[in-house]
Parts: C-alpha cells; structure tokens; sequence
C-alpha cells in the first residue's frame, strides 16, 4: 500500500475520532454524564447519512439531517435515566448500543441487515487521483472537526460552561442556585449526541460501506479511551487523546502485517489498552492534560482583593 | 401453542437469570457500582469448565468446582487489585464502571488468546425426554437444581450465618456496621467471591445448554442488569423474584415475536424494555430489603 494513503487514512480517522471523543468530553468531562453507548449514536449517525444520501439529497444536508436526528434519539433515550443516579444511565446507554445493533441487524429493509449498505461517494469528481480524494475528505473532516472545536470551546467557555461544571460538581448546589439540573443535562446530551451522529456520518461518507458490526461496544470504550487519557474537560487533551490513541491502534496493525508475534496482536490490542486505562484512572485520573480554570473578571477581582488585603 | 413448554423454558432462563444476577446485585448493593466484568467472570467459569471436562477429562462434577473457583478467584483479585485501590483513591463510580469494562476486555481478549474466538462445544451429549406434553433436556433439571441450591444456601448463608448478617448490616449502612466491629474488608472480598463465583456458575450452564464464546457472558449480561435493577439493587430476595418475572416475560415475548413475523434476536430488547419501565415506573426495583434509605 501506497505509504502516503497509509497516513492519510490515519489522519482522517484521528480527525473522526476526535470529534465523538469531543462530544463525549462535553457530557463527561464538562457535565459529568457517564454516556457508555457512544457507539449507537456514531450508528445513528452513520445510517441516516447512508440511508439519506441514497435519495439523492445534497450530503451537506445529510450530515446536518444525521446530527440533528442522533441528538433527538439523544435526548429521548437520555430523559429516562437523567433523573437518576449515574449508574442508571451508564447501563441504559450501553444497553441502548446493543438494541439499535440488534435492530439494525434483524431489520434487513433498514440497510440490508448483516449485508451492509454501500454509501455512494459524495466526493467525487472527473479526473481525481485516490490521493486528492482523500485529502479532500482531511479538508472536510477537519472543517467538521474545527466547527465543533470551536462549538465546544465557546459553549464550555460560557457562562453556560460554568453552569454544567457547577452541575458536575455538586448537582445540589446547581439546583439551589436555581439551575434546572435536568435540562441541562438534556441538552448537553442531546449536543453530544449530535456531534457524534456527525462523527458517524462521516465515517459512512469516508468509508463508503457500512455493517453493523462496525458498531461494536468496543467503539464506546476506545473513545472513552481518548477522553480519559488526554484530560476530561480539557478540550485539547482530548484531541490529544483522539491521536495517541490512534497512532496505537496503527502502530499494532503494523506489528499484524510487519512483525511475528507469539500473541495475535488484535487480542493484544484490547488486554493493552484495558491495562492502560486501569493505570490512568489509578495513576493519573485527571488525564495528560489537566482542566484549565474558569476565567471570569469576577475571579480577577477577587484575586485582586486578595493580593491587596 | 404450547404453554406448558413456555412455563417450563421460563423457569428454565430464570433459574439461569437468578444464578447470574445474585451474585452481581449483591456486589452492586456493597460496591455501589455496576460491575460489567460481571460477564467475562461468567465467560471464565465456562473455560475453565470446558478445560477441566474436555481437555483434562475429569468428570462434570469437577467442572462446577473448577468454574466456582476460577471465577471466584478472579473476582476476589479483581476487587482487591483494582476496585479497592480506585475506591482507596477516591474514584468517582463512573471511574469505577470504567476500570470495570476495562478489566471486561483484559479477560474477554486473554479468553480469546487462550482458547481461540471460535465457538467451542461441550462434548457431553445431554439426554433428552419427554414428560407429558413437555420436551426436557436433563442439563435444564440440573439448572433448575441449582438455582433452587443458590437461593436456599444464600438464604442460610444471610439470614443464618454471621458473615451473611455482616454482609447486609455493611450493605444496608457502611459506617454503622464498621462502627459495630464489623470487618468491612472481609466481608467486601468474600461477597466478590461468592458472586463471581456464582457468576462461574451460571456461564457453565450458559455454555453447557449453547456454546463457548467469549462473548457468552456478554450476551446475557443485559437482562442479568434488568433482574438487578427490577429486584432492587443489592436485593437478594428481589433478584428471585425479577429473575422468575424476567424469565416469563422473555419467553412469552419469543412466542409473540415469532407469531408477529419479528426476529426473535429481539429477545434482548425485551429485557431492555422491562429495564426502561422500571426506571420510569419504580426505579428502587420490587423491594428494599436490605437498603435503608
């Protein structure tokens, strides 16, 4: 394979992959929303975009149509659970990833069921090398990427920032400041899961087929992956994160096709990656990068008042 | 339509449902976090059973030992290496659900190294017959045996003995029951083995009624969760009786899935269903019976 394309390909998945790891930093690292089925919205996404683009609409309109309708699922799927304690959400989200897999796969008049659906190119023009293709999906992937980038980064940057932060600290605390606890947790999960459902459009878009069995809960876990190793709630950790995790990922099916190893290096994979997050959360839990402070001029204030006293 | 048959393959899934669930409902009620490596302890019970019977040839009552141990082994260590330290250093329960998945790939995919991804059989050939209008398979009486077994002995074991009284005076309120002398420590290692233990349990009977995978436990960790939450997390009596109630409504489904032309691998969301109605209807489950709050 053509060295080039190898590592352009890489730069696309890490630039897909930073989106869902940022969509999951707004609800974990910012809000605290423990979201264990990213992978069903990543789904979502990724079929609607399919299914829509089939019809002939303009793609930027599907990706817009696959955000909106994975934030929407979103936030039905979230209402139930929001009000309780964590771990009820945790179970009814990673549950959820299972159901729409199951559904996807029984319900062949979806998208062919196991068969998988071919998404037709949406980027495509009269004289184009393999190469220039791909570097017009890096523009557009990272476009997306930059648009949700500076989203998230204004969003948590906010004063609405500072209230989701406030909620995942100390719900109660929100609540007697009068902050509506429940909605905001709603909207912040119905904005994640719209951007994920963004991320897995343009996966379908890049990748061109889609099966289910792309969407196994091993998806949800790497992701997290990326999170918890760049710095929940800091933004640029999680790029971090998305690309460490990623050039990993390569660099183990580069020992599969280069290397002989005793071990199958796919098993390998997943029992490293397992033991590396075991030692992250007990060793370095905040992440590689930490959570920068809340700026505001009445935090200025203060610190003046406190130089000065 | 044969009711008999759906009433005898429901309490067939309970009696599998009650053996799986006990043992995570109770860590869940003491640890208080969902433990998703529930399902590779299951997985592991099934190999290591496969490995005693098929590949060191001992007899199938061996089998249980082995699968009971390993699986409680690895519970024990699990819970004294990772989730004790991660609590020690103040891990929030997402941290914990986390490290538990985590743990769930190290073991699933060392399961897979070991003993391939391919789908292994037990080679025991169970002998089945008919009683009336009902079709039995002899591995389901033994099931159902120990499921009756599991709930009797974990009846005694809490009601009667000592450590079972610590298990839910610690379950029901920490600091009280350290307060009262009660070793915390021992009495959180020894509910990790038991119910990874009994986990074993339920994935040697999983595998021994279908097949091998180190999936297996994966594929029925859902309605394992739907039992815990129907019955009250850290309800040993409300895990009964959800196993039984879960186990119905499965089979029944299957029959009204098949009739509605539905593929019936909608079997798991069934379970999911029953677990959003609880959480919309009756988010503390059937009973209470050992949380005070």
């Amino acid at each position: 394979m053509d060295p080039l394309i190898y590592i352009l390909d890489l730069v696309v998945f890490i630039g897909i992959f930073a989106i869902v790891a940022l969509s999951l930093n707004l609800e974990y690292g910012f809000t605290g929303l423990g979201n264990f089925g990213k992978v069903a919205f990543f789904l979502i996404g990724a079929y609607t975009y399919a299914l829509l683009i089939e019809t002939g609409l303009s793609f930027v309109l599907c990706l817009i149509i696959a955000a909106l309708l994975s934030g929407l699922i979103g936030s039905l799927i979230s209402l139930p659970a929001l009000r309780l304690r964590e771990d009820y959400l945790a179970i009814v989200t990673l549950a959820f990833g299972e159901i729409i897999r199951i559904v996807v796969k029984a319900e062949h008049w979806i998208a062919h069921g196991v068969w998988g659906i071919s998404v037709p190119p949406a980027i495509f023009w009269q004289g184009a090398s393999f190469r220039m293709i791909i570097v017009t999906h890096i523009g557009l992937i990272f476009l997306c990427l930059l648009i949700c980038f500076i989203l998230v980064q204004l969003l948590t940057n906010s004063p609405y920032g500072r209230i989701i932060r406030a909620i995942r600290e100390d719900e109660i605390a929100a609540a007697t400041l009068g902050k509506n606890r429940l909605e905001y947790k709603a909207q912040v999960f119905m904005m994640g899961s719209a951007i994920a459902g963004l991320g897995g459009a343009l996966f379908a878009q890049y990748i061109g087929y889609i099966e289910p069995y792309m969407f196994l809960p091993m998806l949800t876990f790497t992701v997290w992956i990326m999170v918890l190793l760049g710095g929940p709630a800091n933004n640029w950790g999680v790029l971090l994160g998305a690309t460490l995790v990623q050039l990993f990922d390569r660099g183990t099916k580069m020992v599969k096709d280069y290397l002989f190893v005793p071990v199958d290096p796919n098993n390998l994979q997943y029992i490293l990656l397992g033991i590396l997050i075991i030692f992250i959360l007990l060793y370095r839990p905040g992440g590689l990068l930490k959570e920068s402070q809340v700026k505001t001029k009445a935090l200025e204030k203060a610190a003046q008042w406190k130089r000065h006293s | 339509m044969n009711w008999a048959q759906v009433l005898f393959n429901s309490c067939v899934t309970g009696s599998l449902y009650l053996i799986s669930a006990v043992g995570l409902t109770l860590t869940y009620g003491l640890s208080r976090f969902p433990n998703f490596a529930h399902a590779e302890f299951m997985a592991l019970g099934a190999y290591v059973g496969y490995w005693v019977t098929e590949q060191l040839g001992l007899g199938f009552p061996f089998t249980f030992i082995a699968a009971f141990l390993a699986s409680g082994v690895l519970g024990f260590l699990s819970y004294k290496g990772i989730f004790q330290p991660l609590a020690k250093r103040g891990a929030t329960i997402i941290h914990l659900m986390i490290a538990s998945i985590a743990l769930g790939f190290i073991v699933r995919h060392s399961i897979g190294e070991i003993w391939s991804w391919a789908p292994l059989f037990f080679r025991v050939a169970w002998s089945s017959f008919d009683v009336g209008m009902l079709r039995v398979t002899d591995i389901w009486l033994w099931l159902i045996l120990a499921a009756v077994a599991t709930g009797v002995i974990m009846h005694f074991l809490l009601v009667k003995t000592k450590i079972g009284k610590a298990i839910r005076a610690t379950s029901s309120n920490p600091e009280l029951a350290l307060a009262s002398g009660i070793n915390i420590n021992r009495v959180t290692l020894t509910t990790w083995f038991t119910g990874a233990a009994l986990a074993g349990i339920a994935g040697l009977f999983r595998a021994a009624g279908t097949r091998l995978s180190p999936l297996l436990g994966w594929d029925i960790l859902l309605p394992t969760f739907a039992v815990t939450i129907l019955g009250g997390i850290g309800s040993f009596y409300g895990a009964i009786a959800a196993a039984f109630i879960i186990g119905l409504i499965e089979n029944v489904g299957v029959v009204i899935l098949v009739n509605l032309g539905l593929s019936t691998e909608y079997r798991m969301a069934i379970a999911f269903g029953i677990l959003i109605l609880t959480l919309l209807i009756r988010p503390q489950g059937l009973t209470r019976m050992f949380r005070g709050t």
